[in-house]
């Protein structure tokens, strides 16, 4: 399995993480999507400085080739599991540590 | 200095971090466990595949623009932190929206998509 295919089954598992098993549900939810779509440009920015300047480095076997912002598009797959699974799981637990002081 | 490029991104993050949480009054350091819990899990998942990808050489650093300390004599210690600094973010920015839209109050809030 290439970059490629891991990055998209990380947005596979955020997803299923989110809507069933954690169940926090924010991909259905407006302020997700407005959280997301305001990281996102700070995303390509820094993929852009560590891109560029070949900080870091990707194997060509192991991207589809496609790139934005100087980065590898799978990059976009890993970026928004990460957010996903990040606020997913902040809902999760807050919810948790509400119930057990109730 | 050199050795400072990829600790650039990690300092900006941080500043931009601490300017949301205080600009917007967010009281951060009164959800620290709350934090801990949600990051411990991000810093399993992602370390373990960045260990694997790099280990792999799916991708690769370069020596001369890291600190050049190590987790586990391959993984730069930046990563480590990007790991902890970037979800920090994303919380506060999350936050910070709630905060400033008044969505996601709770579940049932009509805002919600669906």
């Amino acid at each position: 399995m290439i970059y490629s295919d891991i990055a998209l089954s990380a947005v596979f598992v955020s997803v299923v993480l989110d809507l069933f098993l954690l169940k926090s549900r924010m991909m259905t939810r407006g302020i997700f999507w407005l959280t997301y779509f305001l990281i996102l440009p700070f995303q390509l920015l820094t993929n852009w400085w560590l891109t560029s300047n070949k900080i870091v480095m990707y194997s060509d076997t192991e991207i589809i080739g496609q790139r934005l912002a100087g980065a590898p598009i799978e990059d976009l797959l890993f970026g928004f599991s990460m957010i996903l699974l990040t606020i997913s799981a902040w809902e999760f637990f807050k919810a948790r540590s509400l119930n057990e002081s109730n | 200095m050199e050795h400072l490029h990829y600790s650039y991104v990690l300092i900006f993050v941080a500043i931009c971090a601490v300017g949301v949480n205080f600009g917007f009054k967010l009281r951060f350091s009164k959800k620290l466990k709350l934090f801990l819990f949600t990051d411990a899990l991000i810093l399993v998942v992602y370390l373990i595949w960045d260990f694997w990808a790099v280990s792999k050489g799916s991708w690769f650093f370069d020596p001369d623009q890291i600190l050049g300390v190590m987790l586990l004599g391959k993984l730069p210690i930046e990563e480590v932190l990007f790991f902890i600094i970037v979800p920090m973010m994303s919380i506060l920015t999350y936050l910070a929206l709630t905060k400033l839209t008044g969505w996601g109050k709770a579940k049932e809030d009509s805002s919600d998509l669906l």
